[in-house]
C-alpha cells in the first residue's frame, strides 16, 4: 500500500454551506476519523445556562430554554476557550427582554440582544414563541463553549458523510434499443449518446447496482476503497474552513497524547506471555 | 405547539421557513415547490414542515383575555 504517495484532493462542489471533496488514494480511516471529529468534537459557543426572570408565555420554561438553546450562535475562532480548568468556565452573556403591549407578538431570534458584538443569532427569523397582549419575558442567557458529543446543540455540522466511489465498467457494447440498465437506475446517470452507453454523472452513484442485476454481462459496478467522497453540510457557526483544519488539529493532539502517553509505559520483552 | 427550531432527525435549522413556508402556500404554490424555493433538500427536514401542525395562536386567544385586553 502506498502511504501518502500520489494522493490528490479535489473540490467537487462547494457552496456557503456545504461541500463536497473526493480524496484519492488516503486511507478511508483517516477521512473517517474527520468525519467523526468534526461532528462531535469541536467547540463552539451555544446558549447553556437560562436564568427566566419572567415568563407569562404558553410555553413552560423548560421547553423555552431548550429552544433558546437550538439556537446557533456565530462564534468567533479562538476568543473562548473550551473547558474550564480553572473552576470558571468563560461566557458571553445574552438578553432578552420583551413585551407585548397592545397586540399579539412573535418573539424572534433578532429580538436577542448580546454582550459580544461577534456573538450572535446566525438566523434571524427564527420564532422562539408568541405572546399576548400584556404578556413578557425578561431572560438572562450564558452562552458557552461545547462539543457535539455532549449536546447536538455545540455541533458545527448537521450532515456529515464519508462513501466509497463508485466505478461503472461497461464490459462490452450492448444493444442501444434495449434501454434496461437506464430505466432501471434510480439516479438517471446512465444515458444512450449515439448508439453507446455512457455515464453522465458518476458521483451521484450509490452503487446499489440495479443496473447490473438487469444486464450482468454489460455493466459492472464496484466501490473503489482507496478514495472516498466526503461530503458536508455546516450550521454555520463556524466556516467550512475553520471546521476541517480544526478537525485535523484535533485529531494530531490525539495522537500525540497516545505517543506520549505510550513513551511513559516501560515494555518488558519478558511480560509478554508466551 | 410552535415550530421546532431543528429538524429532528439531522439537526439542520428549520425554525425561520415555517412562517415564510405557509405564505407561500397561501399565495397557491405547490408545497413542493415552495420547499424547493427554501432549500429544504432531505426528507427528514421536509416532513418537519409539511406535517406540522401550528396551535399555539389557539392557545393564544384564551390568554389575551386573561390578561385583561380585549
Amino acid at each position: 500500500m502506498s502511504r501518502g504517495r500520489g494522493f490528490s484532493i479535489k473540490i467537487l462542489d462547494k457552496s456557503d454551506d456545504s461541500i463536497s471533496i473526493l480524496f484519492k488514494n488516503i486511507p478511508v480511516e483517516i477521512i473517517n476519523s474527520i468525519r467523526r471529529i468534526s461532528m462531535s468534537e469541536v467547540p463552539t459557543l451555544a446558549i447553556d445556562k437560562v436564568f427566566i426572570f419572567r415568563n407569562d408565555s404558553v410555553l413552560n420554561d423548560q421547553m423555552l430554554a431548550h429552544r433558546l438553546g437550538l439556537i446557533p450562535l456565530k462564534t468567533p475562532v479562538d476568543k473562548y476557550k473550551y473547558g474550564d480548568e480553572e473552576g470558571k468556565p468563560e461566557y458571553v452573556s445574552l438578553s432578552l427582554t420583551i413585551e407585548a403591549k397592545n397586540d399579539f407578538r412573535t418573539v424572534y431570534a433578532k429580538d436577542i440582544k448580546s454582550n459580544d458584538k461577534e456573538v450572535y443569532p446566525l438566523y434571524e427569523d427564527i420564532e422562539i414563541v408568541r405572546l399576548a397582549p400584556g404578556e413578557g419575558l425578561d431572560i438572562e442567557m450564558w452562552a458557552i463553549m461545547g462539543t457535539g458529543r455532549e449536546h447536538a446543540k455545540w455541533s458545527p455540522v448537521t450532515v456529515c458523510v464519508v462513501r466509497g466511489v463508485p466505478v461503472i465498467k461497461i464490459l462490452k457494447e450492448c444493444d442501444s434499443n434495449c434501454k434496461k440498465c437506464v430505466e432501471a437506475c434510480p439516479k438517471n446517470i446512465l444515458k444512450i449518446n449515439n448508439g453507446k452507453l455512457t455515464v453522465t454523472n458518476l458521483y451521484l452513484c450509490t452503487g446499489c447496482k440495479l443496473c447490473e442485476v438487469e444486464c450482468p454481462d454489460y455493466i459492472k459496478v464496484d466501490i473503489d476503497e482507496k478514495s472516498s467522497l466526503f461530503m458536508m453540510e455546516i450550521v454555520g457557526q463556524l466556516t467550512i474552513k475553520t471546521i476541517l483544519t480544526k478537525s485535523f488539529d484535533i485529531l494530531i493532539s490525539k495522537i500525540d497524547d497516545f505517543l506520549t502517553k505510550f513513551n511513559e509505559v516501560e515494555i518488558y520483552e519478558d511480560a509478554i506471555p508466551k | 405547539m410552535i415550530t421546532p427550531v431543528r429538524c429532528f432527525t439531522c439537526g439542520s435549522v428549520i425554525g425561520d421557513k415555517y412562517e415564510k413556508f405557509i405564505k407561500l402556500v397561501e399565495e397557491g404554490m405547490d408545497p413542493k415547490e415552495a420547499l424547493d424555493k427554501l432549500g429544504v433538500k432531505r426528507y427528514c427536514c421536509r416532513r418537519m414542515l409539511l406535517t406540522h401542525v401550528e396551535i399555539i395562536d389557539e392557545f393564544l386567544i384564551y390568554r389575551g383575555l386573561k390578561y385583561g385586553k380585549d
